[in-house]
């Protein structure tokens, strides 16, 4: 009951506030444009850069071709749009397959302690030596490009985050009375972390990688753009921008919009993750509640 | 202030372990995660030779552990293999790209302090108004831009369009071989200075601004977001209100006691917004023709150049270790609660 008016008031501080509540709806409709997009765009075969059209190169935009078209006379409108099912992709699997080994590695760590903690831990520490982006460049260029390759490579320099994180929330949860209770009634040590410590040590991991989507949307295209994330054709953001390069002193539009795209992306996805930890933050929260005029 | 020796010796000894951490997970990578390393080492197009000194250079004929144990020996001697696209030691070419870099980072560093600490502080003495949700919309946006796209769109408007300031390079070759400029620590801004050839430095100063502004996006919104947040936990502290009690002006509180409270962990999260910055460095640099390691990496990259590649992110990597070690050490002098 308790948890169900948290969340309750946490939504409602997210919809009072304007920029909050545009920060939602840009996040909602880039799911909701991701999903559909592969059946709602113009001209599939542009978008999938399956055609060329040599007659319709670097037309601006017009009704017709709304972002212009590109160096192959593909519309660019299509290949934004199918972007962002790529983006959705990328973003889902980057974060889910970093929290699939975050996690275990992070619980494990946390819940046994020990040598097998500080061995699990040195090892994360290892990965975190790297600047973030960094340990994706090499993975990416050992693997080769392409699509998963750019996925694991991501999800590869993205776990130790989550494994930090896991670890510090099971470290507050096993020292906990019920936990103490659980052992004494006899449960074993994997039934404990699969029952009691994941599913309450999880909330914070679990709000932190949904927000993560926008960087990790940020980072594939930078990947893309220097050359070792997706192949062409493929529509991906950050290797649409790098397309229009070449051409960008007479048809700006080309590299213009897919980074347009990227930023609104990932500006939703940050300033919602702003408001979240803003309303998350009890002494913060009183005062925006305050200001709002919301009872509590 | 005095830090004690064993501080710094126990950091230095955590450095070395991170360092070798660094070299074995780019040891598994480079070396366990290929089916066949010696393909990507000897690059595209490799004649059957060439594949097979490669082999050699990588010492793949022996065990997997004497393999590591070479591999650290030819990291330290600097035999890091031969960059196939400039035909040179890989140590040499990477070595010669870092001052460059470097002189972009600290610029942008300059600016993204110099802008952003002010407008931090400012936010915070304002909280709640418009001006701080101005800072957050600008702060949140800054750090939500693709930084390659931002650096194109920079260029294209400032160096193409309004045609203000030169969008590439370091410096115009010309006029280096008409003043008969010589670097001589690679960092032109300092050498010009230095050698008093003025052409230079107005043409070197002109051209690092772009370059840096893009480069400074990221660390300015990391700065300011941190200044206004701590600013706004220090003037909340109980001191500041006793100050207010013994009649101190708003001013002396600030610049006398809240400033130097709140730039220490400012300057701590450095290492972090370092990290950032140099991978920014890599796309910003190939955009603008800045001929340092990320140009370098970039266009290691883009033509396969793998032995390349793998020595820009060892160099990159460890050049990160010592700034966080350097920060934290810089951090404890001032903060002596970090030591501990």
């Amino acid at each position: 009951m308790k948890r169900f008016k948290h969340q309750k008031i946490i939504l409602s501080l997210i919809i009072k506030k304007p920029l909050s509540l545009i920060s939602l709806l840009i996040v909602l409709a880039f799911i909701v444009l991701g999903v559909t997009a592969p059946f709602i765009v113009p001209y599939p075969e542009d978008a999938w850069g399956l055609t060329y059209n040599v007659e319709k190169r670097f037309l601006p935009p017009s009704v017709e071709h709304p972002l212009g078209t590109d160096a192959l006379g593909r519309d660019l409108f299509s290949r934004v749009l199918l972007g962002s099912s790529f983006s959705l992709i990328i973003a889902v699997g980057v974060i889910g397959l970093a929290l699939l080994i975050g996690i275990p590695v992070g619980v494990v760590a946390g819940y046994y302690g020990g040598r097998v903690g500080t061995l699990l831990m040195r090892i994360t520490d290892m990965f975190l030596a790297f600047p973030p982006l960094l340990l994706a460049i090499v993975l990416a260029a050992t693997l080769g490009r392409g699509l998963l390759n750019l996925i694991i490579a991501l999800a590869i320099s993205w776990w130790p985050w989550y494994a930090r994180l896991v670890y510090v929330q099971t470290n507050t949860v096993k020292n906990m009375p019920y936990i103490d209770a659980a052992k004494i009634a006899g449960l074993s040590n994997i039934k404990i972390m699969g029952k009691h410590v994941i599913p309450n040590a999880l909330t914070p991991t679990m709000v932190q990688a949904a927000l993560d989507m926008g960087s990790a949307i940020l980072e594939a295209a930078g990947l893309s753009f220097i050359g070792v994330g997706v192949k062409p054709p493929t529509p991906e953001w950050g290797l649409l921008v790098s397309e229009g390069w070449q051409s960008i002193n007479y048809a700006w539009w080309i590299a213009f919009f897919p980074g347009l795209a990227i930023l609104t992306t990932v500006v939703g996805f940050n300033l919602l993750a702003d408001a979240l930890r803003e309303s998350a933050d009890p002494r913060l929260r009183r005062t925006i509640l305050m200001r709002l005029g919301v009872k509590q | 202030m005095p830090v004690s020796k064993e501080y710094i010796v126990k950091r230095i000894i955590l450095l070395i372990f991170v360092i070798l951490g660094v070299l074995f997970i780019t040891f598994v990578i480079t070396r366990l995660i290929p089916a066949r390393p010696e393909l990507l080492w000897a690059g595209p197009h490799a004649t059957i030779e060439q594949i097979e000194r490669a082999r050699k250079q990588l010492h793949l004929d022996k065990p997997i552990y004497i393999q590591f144990i070479l591999y650290l020996q030819d990291f330290l001697t600097g035999n890091w293999g031969i960059s196939w696209r400039t035909k040179s030691p890989v140590i040499v070419d990477v070595l010669s790209t870092l001052t460059a870099t470097l002189e972009l980072v600290i610029i942008a560093f300059f600016f993204a302090f110099i802008i952003g600490i002010p407008v931090g502080v400012l936010a915070a003495l304002k909280k709640y108004s418009w001006i701080d949700d101005l800072t957050r919309i600008i702060t949140v946006v800054g750090a939500s831009i693709p930084v390659f796209w931002l650096a194109l769109i920079v260029q294209l408007v400032f160096g193409s369009w309004l045609g203000i300031l030169p969008s590439a390079k370091r410096v115009d070759e010309w006029i280096v071989i008409v003043t008969g400029f010589k670097p001589v620590t690679g960092f032109y801004l300092l050498d010009s200075v230095i050698q008093g050839n003025l052409p230079v430095f107005i043409d070197t100063v002109k051209r690092i601004i772009l370059p840096a502004l893009v480069l400074a996006a990221y660390p300015f919104c990391l700065s300011t977001r941190m200044t206004r947040a701590v600013m706004i936990e220090v003037l909340s502290e109980q001191h500041v209100k006793s100050l207010i009690a013994w009649g101190l002006s708003k001013k002396t509180i600030l610049f006398k006691y809240s400033l130097k409270n709140t730039i220490v962990p400012v300057i701590a999260s450095l290492g972090l917004s370092f990290g950032y910055t140099i991978i920014g460095a890599f796309m910003v640099e190939l955009v603008f023709v800045w001929p340092g390691i990320g140009f370098y990496a970039a266009m290691s990259l883009l033509s396969f150049d793998y032995p390349a590649v793998i020595g820009c992110v060892i160099t990159v990597a460890i050049f990160y270790s010592i700034i966080n070690t350097l920060v934290d050490m810089i951090h404890s002098i001032i903060d002596p609660r970090v030591r501990l």
